[in-house]
Formats: structure tokens, C-alpha cells, sequence
């Protein structure tokens, strides 16, 4: 039952087209247009509308983005990335330093910061032509280190950090996290069409077939390298642009921001949401963030209750608990959670003749 | 050029650590076909259980030394059981996963039994200086130069010729063909990581006496990368000698060029050399065109 795909009752897909289609029936349309405007609505609701809770929201929605475009080289294309978190900082940096010197606006910046983390991706991703698997993923490992080193070194401004103008269109200025909110979900959402639109064309079936068998597709007539390279460049664009708004966001860029560190979390992320699924990506953004809130707010309470260990133990009791939930989770549904929304929607179709 | 002997010196001696952490990665690769981003917190560990037993509990070096390395054999062992066992089968990706899960379990529970702070000094070698007529050398560099190229030269040899390490270059070749040959390849794995986890121990306790104990050791595992990719992920005579081409030109672009210019440096020698060669100098080369 969970391999099979269950379209919703009545449904007949009698051309390619309406097949393809994200949204095939009228109660799909509503649930679709009703939480756009819930999700439109967050910053108005009380109790949810803290400045805390906003900006967490905006932080998963451009966490979301960047976990799109790497879902999209390792989840469709089957390219392990583990510097996805450098060519965020590209993004960031042409964002932050054409802002800095030549004042242009965000809306100015998207595309020259998407154009020059997809620059960067091309030539760390030249390699793919000659290497796969763990191999490949060293060299992106390699342009999370390079890419940071050249930063530190060849941008007076990139360890102290520089000042960002907040984002304005008209005369309203997106400076607090209620008002950047719409941003952030304008484009979250945007992204996420577009990786769906994506990854439903043709370049998609392409991306899948190489991810199966390389040489099955390349037998099939796909360039291989060329949708490789198109892969890089699609991660790494979602990159810039996802680096770009986080600029405008936070109003300063730093080094710091951009590690090693985050570069993994993503791929956790997508692997704990799903490989190969956009609404995989969605949750395991929101799963992980939520995790690491837990540890943020739970882990100096019980630092504070246990005195006679060493000095922290408490965030050590919590990284504990927070590896080992996962570990178990990976180990009892390796194929992320998106796998198990299907199972959900599959009984919810089937219901009540589920067998 | 005494600058230049120097900058030779400390980087075989950092080469040599990189090395015993690199034979640790390519031994769980070999058997397993995963790259264990765990390696530098059970480095940690180890390195802090031997710390245990020299400094608090007040063992000399020799017993200290011992009990460390077989407490990390043991602890690899387990972790192995535990963590990697119930996935055998699962897509590498999640394997993967689950060993970046398994660096923060394992900085947890460093935390939980010592502490996020640096533990106090324990020395290991004697500290001084020879004068070797026109440089001066550090003792302490020496003897753990010394000391890590005994422990690479035992594992070599346990690998070519003692029966365990036959099996075990047999289990890098294929599961089945070992299995139906009466190997159990559970059990191979299962020492592979204790073994990686006690190679990678010595490196750490090396290690550590230059730069002292603290959580910081466990940045040797992202360091030592490049090593078992340059040597070959499949060799661990390609590892070691990997490590020392590492250890060299971290140490010596790090003096001539800048302090934090080492890691990047190693990094890009290893995109070099993976454009030439991309299974590394020792690597095994599969026939397969993309």
C-alpha cells in the first residue's frame, strides 16, 4: 500500500496534461487558496504574531528555499552538495556589497545574487563530469572551505560584517519581521511552484533518470553533464536568491553565518523530509528548526536543574536526546517524512476500505 | 630555510595524526561503503578517555595508553552495533546521515561525562629542544612522529598478513563472495570500526598533547578528509601516505601564506588531484563511464 499512488476518487487523468496537474480537484483548490490565506494571515493572528515567533518563520521560509534547490541536485538528481550553506553566502555577499556600495534594492539584487552563487556552483560543479557519489560531495565540501577562505581574505568587510538596507517598495519600509513576513512568504511560495514546476518537466524526468542509472540516461540520449551542470546551477541559484533575501532580512552580512555546520543541517533536513519530494522539503525544515527550538528553550532550564555536572552537560543531555530521536527516526522510516504524509493521504482515500 | 625545516617538521608530525584519523575513515569505508563524519568526536572520545586515566585516575603512560585504546576499540565496536547495524541495506545517504547524527550524539555525551570545557594538561612526551647542529628540533615532535609511524607500521602489517586483516581486505571487495566463503562479515564490521576508532584515538592523543584536551579535537575528522581522499578512500597505506602530503602542505602554505590559508590549501590540492585522478593514488579504480 505505501509504494501505490492513490489519485483522489473520480479523478481521471485522460491526457498528459491533467495528469501533471498540482491541483486536480475543486476541494484541493480550496484547502490551497483557504491556508494561502492563513499563511497570509500569520502576522495578524494573536498569540502567534510575537516578533520571536516571526522571525522564526521567516528564518524556516528562507531555510526552505535554500532546501529546495538542494532537494533538487540530491534529491532529483542524485548529486550528494555539502557546501550548500557557501553558495548561500555568495548570494548574500553580492546582495549585501551591491546594496553597500551602489544602495541598489533587494529587487535589484535577486537575480545578480542567484547569477553569481549559480556562477560559483558551475565551477564546483564542473567536477561532476568525472566524479560521483562521496567523491563529488568532497568537492563541495571543498567549496564550502575555498569559498569561505576567499571571503575572509579577499573581502575587507567579511568578518566584521557590513550594514543592509531593509527592503522598501512604494513608501513602506520591510524593516520589522511583521512586515518582511510577506516577503519572505511571497517568495517561499514562489520557489516552491517553481521547484515544482521544475521537477514535473522534462529537465525533471532528466534529473530522475540520472539519478536511477547514469548510464541508463546517457544511453537514453541525456547529456549527462549538461543536466548535471543545470542541476548545480538550478541548487545553487535557489542558494543566491535564498542568500539575498536573508541579507536584506537580518540587514547585516557576516562570515559567520554561513558554516560548515549549516551546509549539513541542510542535508539533514532534506533527508529527514524526504529525498525527491518538495513537500518533504517543507517538512523536514519546519521538523528540524522545531527540534533545535526545543534545545534552544529546554536546554538552559535543565542545565540549570542538574548542578553536579561538569559544565555543559545540560546542552550535552539535549544533543543526546535530539541525535538519538533522530538516529531512531532515521533508522525507523529512512525514506524521510514525506514518505509518511503519503502513507496519511493513501488511508485517508482509501478509507474505509483501506485493505 | 631553518624556517623552511621547521614549517617540514611540524607538518609531518600533523601529517602523521592525519593520517592515523585518515586510516579510520577509509576502513569504514572499505567494509561498509559509508564516510563516517563520527570519526572526530570518537577521536574526542578516546582521546578523553585516556585522559581520564592519566590525569584523575592516575595511571602511568604505558596503562593509560593501553586502557584508551581498548576502550575506543570497544566503544567503536558499539557504536557500530547500535547505530549502523539496523541500517545495513539502507541507502548511503542515510547512512551518511545517521553517522553526522551519531558526531552530536557523541559531543553530548562528552559533555555529559566531562564537561564543554578544556580538561587540564596531561603531557605525553617530554618536552625540550635537541640541537641538531644548525636547527633546533623539538623532543616531544620527534617521539610522536616516531610514535605514530610505529602504530601505522603495526596496521600495515596486521592488514597484509594476519588472517583477521586478510578478511577484512576481503569484505572491502564484496559482502556475499566473504559470506559464502564462511567469513562473518557482521563481525568484520563490527572490528573494522573498533579499529578505526582506536587508529583514530592514538591520532587524537598525539594530537591532543600539542594542542591540549578540549571539544576542539574533534575539528581533526573535517581536517583529515582530504587525506583519505587524496590517498584513495579504498587503501590504507594511501591514507597514511595522504595524511603526510597533508600535513606538509597545510603546514607549509600556513607559514608562508597565512595561519587559516592551511585547511583551504589541503582542500584545493584535493579538487586537484581529484580532477587528475579521481580515485586518489591508492584508490581502487571501478571501470565505469559516466
Amino acid at each position: 500500500m505505501s509504494n501505490m499512488y492513490y489519485p483522489p476518487s473520480g479523478v481521471q487523468s485522460d491526457s498528459y496534461k491533467k495528469d501533471m496537474r498540482i491541483i486536480k480537484t475543486k476541494k484541493q483548490a480550496v484547502i490551497a487558496i483557504l491556508s494561502l490565506i492563513v499563511l497570509f494571515l500569520v502576522p495578524v493572528i494573536p498569540w502567534i504574531n510575537s516578533t520571536y515567533n516571526l522571525r522564526l518563520i521567516i528564518g524556516s521560509g528562507i531555510t526552505i528555499i535554500i532546501c529546495l534547490g538542494l532537494n533538487i541536485l540530491t534529491g532529483y538528481c542524485g548529486q550528494l552538495n555539502i557546501g550548500q550553506s557557501a553558495f548561500v553566502m555568495v548570494g548574500a555577499f553580492t546582495a549585501g556589497l551591491l546594496n553597500y556600495n551602489f544602495s541598489w534594492p533587494l529587487w535589484a539584487n535577486i537575480i545578480p545574487a542567484g547569477l553569481a552563487a549559480s556562477i560559483a556552483g558551475v565551477i564546483f560543479g564542473a567536477p561532476s563530469v568525472r566524479l560521483k557519489g562521496l567523491y563529488l560531495a568532497l568537492t563541495t565540501l571543498a567549496a564550502q572551505i575555498v569559498l569561505t577562505w576567499i571571503a575572509l581574505y579577499y573581502i575587507s568587510l567579511a568578518s566584521a560584517g557590513f550594514i543592509v538596507d531593509p527592503p522598501a517598495l512604494g513608501g513602506i519600509v520591510f524593516d520589522t519581521p511583521d512586515k518582511f513576513y510577506y516577503i519572505a512568504m511571497v517568495f517561499t511560495c514562489a520557489m516552491c511552484f517553481f521547484a515544482k514546476g521544475i521537477v514535473r518537466s522534462g529537465i525533471g524526468r532528466a534529473f530522475m533518470a540520472i539519478r536511477d542509472n547514469d548510464i541508463a540516461a546517457e544511453a537514453m540520449g541525456i547529456n549527462i553533464f549538461r543536466y548535471k551542470l543545470l542541476a548545480f546551477i538550478i541548487c545553487t541559484f535557489y542558494a543566491g536568491v535564498a542568500g539575498a533575501l536573508f541579507a536584506h532580512y537580518m540587514m547585516w552580512v557576516q562570515l559567520e553565518s554561513f558554516t560548515l555546520i549549516d551546509s549539513i543541517w541542510y542535508v539533514v533536513m532534506i533527508i529527514v523530509g524526504g529525498l525527491g519530494s518538495i513537500e518533504g522539503t517543507i517538512f523536514g525544515v519546519i521538523f528540524i528548526v522545531a527540534l533545535k527550538e526545543i534545545i534552544f528553550v529546554v536546554g538552559p532550564m535543565v542545565e540549570g536543574s542538574i548542578a553536579y555536572l561538569p559544565i555543559g552537560a545540560g546542552s550535552g543531555f539535549l544533543l543526546v536526546t535530539i541525535a538519538g530521536v533522530a538516529i531512531l527516526f532515521l533508522i525507523l522510516e529512512p525514506r524521510g517524512l514525506a514518505h509518511r504524509w503519503k502513507i496519511i493521504k493513501a488511508y485517508y482515500r482509501l478509507w474505509p476500505y483501506g485493505y | 630555510m631553518e624556517v623552511f625545516l621547521q614549517l617540514v617538521i611540524s607538518g609531518l608530525v600533523n601529517g602523521s595524526i592525519y593520517g592515523l584519523v585518515a586510516v579510520g575513515f577509509v576502513l569504514i569505508y572499505k567494509c561498509s561503503g559509508v564516510l563516517n563524519f563520527a570519526q572526530g568526536n570518537m577521536v574526542l572520545i578516546g582521546a578523553y578517555i585516556f585522559w581520564t586515566f592519566k590525569g584523575p585516575l592516575g595511571f602511568g603512560l604505558l596503562p593509560s595508553l593501553f586502557f584508551g585504546a581498548a576502550l575506543s576499540f570497544l566503544f567503536g565496536m558499539i557504536v557500530e552495533r547500535l547505530s549502523l547495524r539496523p541500517l545495513v541495506g539502507q541507502s548511503i545517504l542515510s547512512m551518511i546521515t545517521v553517522t553526522i547524527f551519531l558526531s552530536l550524539l557523541l559531543e553530548g555525551v562528552t559533555c555529559i561525562m566531562w564537561g564543554s570545557n578544556p580538561l587540564s594538561k596531561a603531557d605525553i612526551f617530554p618536552k625540550g629542544t635537541i640541537n641538531l647542529g644548525f636547527f633546533n628540533v623539538m623532543i616531544d615532535n620527534i617521539l610522536a612522529f616516531c610514535f605514530a609511524l610505529i602504530v601505522m607500521t603495526v596496521l600495515i602489517l596486521f592488514f597484509q598478513y594476519t588472517r583477521l586483516g586478510l578478511a577484512m581486505r576481503g569484505v572491502a571487495e564484496g559482502h556475499q563472495i566473504m559470506q559464502a566463503l564462511g567469513i562473518r562479515v557482521k563481525k568484520i564490521l563490527t572490528i573494522s570500526w573498533g579499529i578505526a576508532g582506536m587508529a583514530g584515538t592514538i591520532g587524537g592523543i598525539i594530537l591532543a598533547d600539542k594542542i591540549g584536551f578540549g571539544l576542539g579535537l574533534s575539528h581533526i575528522g573535517i581536517a583529515a578528509i582530504p587525506a583519505a581522499f587524496i590517498g584513495g578512500l579504498e587503501s590504507p597505506l594511501g591514507a597514511i601516505l595522504g595524511g603526510l602530503i597533508i600535513g606538509l602542505v597545510e603546514s607549509i602554505v600556513s607559514g608562508y601564506v597565512g595561519n587559516a590559508a592551511g585547511t583551504p590549501a589541503a582542500y584545493v590540492l584535493l579538487v586537484i588531484v581529484m580532477l587528475f585522478r579521481p580515485y586518489g593514488f591508492f584508490g581502487l579504480e571501478r571501470i565505469e563511464r559516466v
